[in-house]
């Protein structure tokens, strides 16, 4: 439904020039949910900017639903724009229209009848539960409330296609999830391809069925979420992988804890799962085969597209030897384990 | 006063009004465009357009930096061409029209500058030509802004069309010129400045009204 191929974007200034996307290459099918991931700068705003041509590129080709957009005059690409939704981090409504005439605007573009407009207008305000809201002003509205007007709004067309730019960033913990909900619910009922950009793996986790990682302007690694949660190929995937899990030593652990081995103290080991860790039962088995003592001081494990994963604090207690042992056997089962001091 | 000194003030007054009125809404006829073809062409905007830019920005500035009092005798054959006369409140609406409209030009462009840009994103992308960006999405979000912008522009030209006084243009000029300053009349020298000064608060008092009816931003 959407394909990049090999897309460069170079930003010329007074004195440089700026590679925002070097070669990027990308395809997400029909009905299929793409989340694109990377840090601030890594061109991930450039790269969404791409598909609807709001940035030119400077070479490659960019098709959507089989038109080569890149070869359209400005004419016919207004035209094919209004087949591709957008949504963005700062909602971008239009503060002298009214929730109802915020979402027919799109509509009046393509000089709808105002009696088509109003039945349309309706339905979609249905959609994302505003209907009471029509005659406010988005002055008026929260975050979340403005978001879904936007959405209303970018539906009003039947796009094919959704982009979303950091559409759930600006927003908190619990209206991310309705906006998500929302957006795989439309997804789900209208069969439309989206494509979305992010800096939060939370995102993609609940999402997202693809996703690709983006770093210097090209895609480091795409995949199936399970896949790329299963076998994160590298180091920057796995940061955004824990990134997703909140981690940290409780103050009580930080205080005690002494970067150097003593008798009296135990080792406090940090576990890392990932899908590739064995799927057995390796805390009992190793307390089993070493007679160590496994504490668990915290635990966070998730399960994304089928794989599991996640972090886990132990204490553990034994003799010296077999602590040692103990690790071992889990680094020797695909868990990373990695010894944080003594408490 | 006497009945006629009063009825002549109260000429003065309304030709005044007519002046700064009738000149004000030529000068946004001819501003207003150019303040969003200046907005448009400039860089990264919908029609980026550096000669374009370039070349409306000098003759811009060129007719902002005339004095108005020089303007309007420069503009006498023009004027002439057009009205068939140089004085009179007709003959004054020229320069008048053609001296505010860099200046709402200007003022314009900077109200455009006030709209979010992400707001041309989102019409852009919703596939918005661009005719139909300035009109739904640039002139509608700026609204309050050019408001403002017009209640400005009305009173300088107030104080421009008094200044016409001076060569003929007739209103409260004229007669605070002639009374006041050639036969130094305090009492007409004084009421025509309370006028002006009442005229003054009015239009800015309305333009406030109209500018926060307008306004939804928050």
């Amino acid at each position: 439904m959407i394909e990049l191929k090999d897309v460069s974007k170079i930003f010329y200034k007074k004195h440089s020039a700026v590679t925002a996307l070097s070669g990027l290459s990308l395809k997400v099918a029909k009905g299929e949910i793409f989340g694109v991931i990377g840090a601030s700068g890594a061109g991930k705003s450039t790269l969404i900017r791409c598909v609807n041509l709001l940035e030119k590129p400077t070479s490659g080709e960019v098709i959507v639903d089989g038109q080569n957009l890149s070869r359209l005059g400005s004419r016919r690409l207004t035209q094919e724009r209004r087949h591709i939704g957008m949504i963005f981090q700062h909602f971008n409504l239009l503060s002298s229209r009214t929730v109802y005439d915020n979402v027919a605007f799109p509509l009046e573009l393509s000089s709808t009848p105002k009696q088509e407009i109003a039945n349309r207008v309706a339905e979609l305000l249905a959609l994302v539960g505003l209907q009471d809201k029509q005659h406010e002003y988005p002055a008026n509205l929260s975050g979340g409330q403005k978001q879904r007007v936007a959405i209303a709004r970018t539906l009003a067309n039947n796009p094919k296609v959704l982009l979303c730019d950091e559409a759930t960033s600006a927003l908190d913990p619990e209206t991310t999830r309705s906006i998500l909900a929302l957006l795989k619910d439309i997804n789900h009922r209208f069969q439309i391809t989206i494509l979305l950009i992010t800096h939060e793996m939370n995102v993609v986790k609940a999402i997202c069925d693809k996703v690709g990682i983006i770093s210097e302007g090209k895609l480091i690694e795409q995949g199936t979420v399970s896949e790329i949660f299963s076998h994160p190929r590298t180091e920057l995937t796995r940061q955004f992988i824990a990134s997703s899990l909140h981690f940290n030593i409780p103050l009580e652990f930080q205080q005690r804890l002494s970067p150097f081995p003593d008798e009296r103290k135990h080792p406090l080991v940090k576990l890392e799962f990932t899908g590739d860790s064995s799927k057995l039962p390796v805390l009992s088995e190793a307390s089993r085969l070493y007679g160590v003592n496994n504490h668990i001081v915290s635990a966070q494990m998730d399960y994304a597209g089928g794989a599991k994963f996640g972090i886990m604090l132990l204490e553990i207690s034994g003799s010296g030897a077999n602590t040692q042992k103990a690790i071992e056997y889990y680094n020797n089962h695909q868990i990373k384990a990695e010894i944080l001091g003594y408490v | 006063m006497s009945e006629s000194m009063i009825s002549l003030l109260i000429h003065g007054l309304w030709e005044t009004v007519v002046m700064t009125f009738v000149s004000g809404f030529f000068g946004f006829l001819i501003g207003l465009p150019t303040g969003v073809l200046l907005f448009l062409t400039r860089k990264d905007q919908v029609l980026e357009h550096r000669f374009i830019n370039r070349l409306v920005s000098v003759v811009v500035n060129i007719f902002r930096s005339i004095p108005f009092i020089i303007l309007i005798v420069w503009m006498i054959p023009f004027t002439r061409m057009l009205v068939g006369t140089s004085i009179g409140v007709l003959a004054a609406l020229v320069p008048l029209s053609i001296g505010a409209a860099p200046f709402i030009a200007r003022m314009v462009e900077n109200s455009l500058l006030e709209v979010p840009h992400g707001l041309i994103e989102a019409a852009r992308a919703m596939g918005a030509t661009p005719a139909q960006i300035v009109s739904k999405v640039l002139l509608p979000e700026a609204l309050p802004s050019i408001v403002n912008s017009a209640s400005i522009t009305l009173i300088a030209l107030v104080g421009y069309s008094a200044m016409g006084g001076a060569v003929g243009a007739g209103g409260l000029g004229q007669i605070g010129y002639q009374y006041g300053y050639v036969g130094y009349d305090i009492v007409v020298m004084n009421t025509v400045l309370i006028l002006l000064v009442g005229l003054v608060f009015f239009i800015q008092w309305i333009g406030q009204t109209i500018a926060r009816k307008v306004d939804h931003r928050k």
